[in-house]
């Protein structure tokens, strides 16, 4: 039992010390610093290291937080659950330590390995040492001890049982207000609310972009941009239950028709640009068909490596000299004419912001008359259990295919808009990146869940833009968001109401079980 | 009523079956009438370039089959595609670099020569060194990487598994971009085995080079695939690996450690793709961190090509990958950059034609 408990504490100190460690290895200590000093007010210059007591805090925060992680929750008595937390913050200060007298040793040697590992410049080690030199040492070892106990202290606290019964008062008082205003609410606007609400969001659509910056617009248009591919990727990937990974290859066909009808090079058509946006999506939907006809029957994750195969060849092909004639090869195609309407041609983000939404709103509105129609029915049962569905008549090729088409053609949407927006296409516009970051939206907010779809675009495209330090380190938090979310929130981060009500409200189980869950699941 | 159904469905059923013939057709006849404008119309190439090409392609290819090889074990056994297997490979290539360059920057001044460094005092004593940390770091990253992303998702539906590989991948390749920089590096070849030196075996009166690095790989990688296959067939390791990969439950029961089994199949793919990726940075040199997806697509093609969970379709199907996509660019009378169009070509061509591979899938029949 002792034993155990050492190793696990050896274990867990292990883990906290190697993630600060790392995060140290990939310089994240500075922005992180940078980050904090901006809470504070204190701006940092592009390329230049925070003030110390910024990298104070964030030391001071992460021992806290290993306390809290690491505190004992189990029975026993007070000072034994803090100890816990306490060891374990112990145990990663004395390997932070460690660590730290190879920097001390690289520092006072004055020792540069920038060129095999970037962020172990002088300037960079000194900062993670607090500019002490060996008394860094100190400094990170007293700290993982204060702060790690105060964390783990507090977290015993607050899961101690008088603090379990202030939290569920605190709960019982929320929902009895909510209970409140809901009664109160007259007759009218409960029976109208929807569409009272539904107004207040259009007027809001149409008043707000006039008073935001042209760079806000900029972002917002992106996030909206990525919120209808993100609806239109969950109709193949949520619906319809096939992981497509390239789905940029769709992108590419709407954002390459558009261009081409409408750049002056290399054909000069000059098509208009709605005209062509009609084109770009009938030339996705062709993709999505060319594709999906051959390939349906596959497995899942033959069909998701097969799209991810296509998406590459599309890249490649644009890339290539062979096509450089036609589609402007890599350097792309430049000065896309955009839209016009009423005669009025559409040049600032504010314009684009208006596309975008009316966009929105018209995917949203498809997507649900999609999900609560038949095909939408037959998609979920495909993807709940393919061979099932089969017996009961659906026919799996051509709602699949279905699927892959409609989803395509939202994605070629977005490409010819982008294009427009952009004034410019190229084939790095549609890489293997553009599909991942898509997919991690959709699966990081919430498959089926439009609430999640637009949480995950704004997460993870609008706060990166955002915050500008943190650019270098999106991909890393896609990837391991991807995970952690597969592990601990497999529905997202807003998830889906839907599977809920079907868990809950099965109608063969008669008024009694309504509210309760079905033991025998 | 339900005569317009049935008909509907033959319809359905008929167009799939229409289909892929005229795909397949579309496909024959293209690279027929290419191979027709190069070999009889146009004929400028002598034998030397296609000797000298499939020297390359078999190269190549040995590499590709360790890869694939560690797809196969692991799909065979866990069902998935472990999308961050060419990351193992890149992790491997990484630490051969680095190796290399401790070794050549260790001075050893003797009598004869004052510049002499360790790695060419000692170069097989440096490839070796090499080849064991670049295995051993490929090896005990795959097996963290089935611990913290796969094992705790395992009996999740199936694509759940493959988005955390992605996301596994993702973290991999960003992590070496922000330790290492986008940086291009170059491998520091000990002298006795420096790039572009070889035999020259005459063809048509035509010298063709055969480099040492190359014939080291093929070697070496015959060497490995041998001792798998011996680990496979004859060891208990390997027993219960196949035990595993047949009947997950029937295997617990019979006392076998699920759990251990996994880690260890992750542990073996893990040692072949470092291998792999020293054998890569020795050939080509290059060395970035996305150097391991596109060998590590290719790779997958070529076990799905050889029939996934079959450890020889795997060899098989790498050196055929391998050879089709050195010699196809220059027989098909394309530009060179569009290699990896072919490769991916094959892999849609293989999964609409023959899902199962050309040696068949090796895997258990409820699973499939």
């Amino acid at each position: 039992m002792k034993n155990q408990q050492t190793r696990d504490i050896l274990k867990k100190g292990l883990v906290f010390a190697i993630i600060i460690i790392f995060i140290m290895a990939i310089g994240f200590h500075e922005i992180a610093a940078a980050l904090i000093s901006r809470i504070f007010s204190v701006d940092v210059k592009r390329g230049s290291i925070p003030e110390v007591r910024f990298m104070m805090y964030f030391m001071g925060l992460f021992a806290f937080l290993t306390g809290w992680a690491n505190s004992d929750k189990r029975e026993g008595a007070f000072l034994k659950k803090s100890t816990h937390g306490l060891l374990v913050s112990v145990v990663a200060g004395i390997f932070v330590v460690l660590f730290d007298l190879i920097l001390v040793f690289l520092v006072n040697n004055e020792i540069d390995i920038r060129e095999y590992l970037t962020a172990f410049s002088l300037d960079s080690m000194n900062f993670f040492l607090f500019n002490k030199g060996q008394l860094g040492l100190l400094y990170h070892f007293a700290y993982f001890v204060i702060f790690g106990f105060s964390g783990s202290t507090l977290n015993v606290l607050l899961s101690s049982e008088s603090a379990q019964n202030l939290k569920e008062k605190t709960g019982k008082l929320y929902n009895a207000t909510k209970e409140k205003i809901n009664s109160a609410m007259p007759p009218f606007l409960k029976k109208y609310g929807k569409y009272f609400f539904l107004l207040l969001l259009a007027a809001a659509a149409i008043i707000l972009p006039r008073t935001w910056g042209s760079y806000v617009n900029f972002v917002v248009g992106l996030v909206g941009l990525y919120v209808i591919a993100g609806v239109g990727l969950n109709i193949i990937v949520g619906l319809s239950g096939q992981l497509v990974l390239g789905y940029a290859a769709f992108f590419a066909m709407g954002a390459y028709s558009v261009a081409l009808l409408n750049a002056a090079e290399p054909h000069n058509i000059m098509l208009g640009f709605w005209p062509s946006v009609l084109i770009a999506i009938l030339m996705a939907i062709v993709a999505g068909l060319l594709l999906g006809l051959p390939l349906m029957g596959l497995r899942g994750d033959y069909l998701a490596i097969v799209t991810l195969g296509f998406g590459e060849i599309i890249r490649i092909l644009l890339k290539s000299d062979l096509l450089t004639g036609f589609t402007g090869g890599p350097r792309g195609i430049h000065d896309i004419q955009g839209p016009t309407l009423f005669g009025q041609p559409f040049n600032s983000d504010v314009e684009y912001v208006y596309i975008i939404f009316a966009c929105i709103a018209l995917t949203i509105f498809i997507y649900n008359r999609l999900q609560n129609s038949r095909t939408g029915r037959a998609w979920l049962s495909i993807k709940e259990d393919a061979i099932a569905a089969q017996a009961t008549g659906v026919n799996l090729q051509k709602y699949k295919l279905l699927a892959l088409c409609i989803g395509a053609a939202f994605a070629g949407l977005v490409g010819g808009i982008s294009a427009a927006r952009n004034q410019f296409t190229g084939p790095n516009d549609h890489s293997l990146l553009v599909s991942m970051n898509v997919l991690s939206l959709v699966i990081v907010g919430g498959v089926n869940s439009i609430p999640g779809i637009i949480l995950g675009a704004f997460t993870l495209k609008g706060l990166p833009e955002i915050l500008r330090e943190v650019e270098n380190y999106r991909q890393l938090a896609f990837g391991i968001l991807l995970i952690v979310m597969m592990i601990i929130r497999p529905n997202g981060l807003w998830p889906s109401s839907r599977p809920l009500y079907e868990k809950y409200n099965c109608p063969e189980d008669g008024e009694k079980n309504v509210g309760k869950e079905r033991k025998n699941d | 009523m339900a005569e317009k159904e049935k008909s509907a469905q033959i319809k359905q059923r008929n167009l799939s079956k229409i289909i892929r013939p005229i795909f397949g057709a579309l496909v024959a006849a293209y690279v027929l009438w290419r191979l027709y404008t190069v070999f009889i119309v146009e004929a400028k190439y002598g034998p030397q370039v296609w000797v000298s090409l499939l020297v390359s392609g078999l190269i190549i290819g040995a590499v590709y089959s360790l890869i694939a090889i560690g797809y196969t074990l692991v799909y065979g056994i866990l069902l998935m595609i472990n999308f961050a297997h060419g990351e193992l490979m890149m992790v491997g290539t990484y630490a051969g670099y680095f190796v290399f360059e401790a070794a050549q920057a260790i001075k050893m001044p003797n009598a004869t020569d004052p510049e002499l460094v360790f790695a060419n005092a000692y170069p097989v004593l440096t490839i070796f060194l090499a080849f064991i940390v670049g295995m051993g770091v490929a090896a005990a990253v795959g097996y963290f990487l089935e611990k913290i992303a796969y094992r705790p998702l395992r009996g999740a539906p199936r694509l759940i598994p493959l988005i955390s590989a992605i996301g596994a991948s993702y973290v991999l390749q960003n992590i070496s971009l922000l330790l290492f920089s986008p940086q291009l590096r170059n491998y520091d070849n000990p002298e006795a085995l420096s790039r572009g030196d070889g035999w020259k075996l005459i063809v048509n009166d035509l010298p063709v080079n055969i480099p040492y690095t190359g014939v080291f790989t093929l070697v070496l990688s015959v060497i490995l695939m041998l001792i798998l296959l011996y680990i496979v067939k004859n060891t208990r390791l390997g027993k219960s690996m196949r035990a595993v990969a047949m009947d997950k439950d029937t295997a617990a029961l019979m006392g076998i450690n699920v759990n251990q089994t996994i880690s260890n199949t992750f542990i073996i793919s893990g040692l072949l793709a470092g291998a792999a990726g020293v054998m890569w940075g020795l050939h080509n040199a290059q060395v970035y961190n996305t150097v391991g997806f596109i060998p590590g697509i290719k790779a997958f093609t070529a076990a799905v090509f050889g029939g996934i969970g079959n450890i020889g379709g795997a060899m098989i199907g790498g050196m055929v990958i391998g050879m089709i996509e050195s010699i196809g660019p220059t027989a098909l009378g394309i530009s060179y950059q569009l290699k990896d169009v072919i490769a991916f070509a094959i892999l849609i061509s293989v999964l609409i034609f023959k899902p199962s591979g050309i040696l068949g899938e090796v895997l258990a029949e409820e699973k499939v």
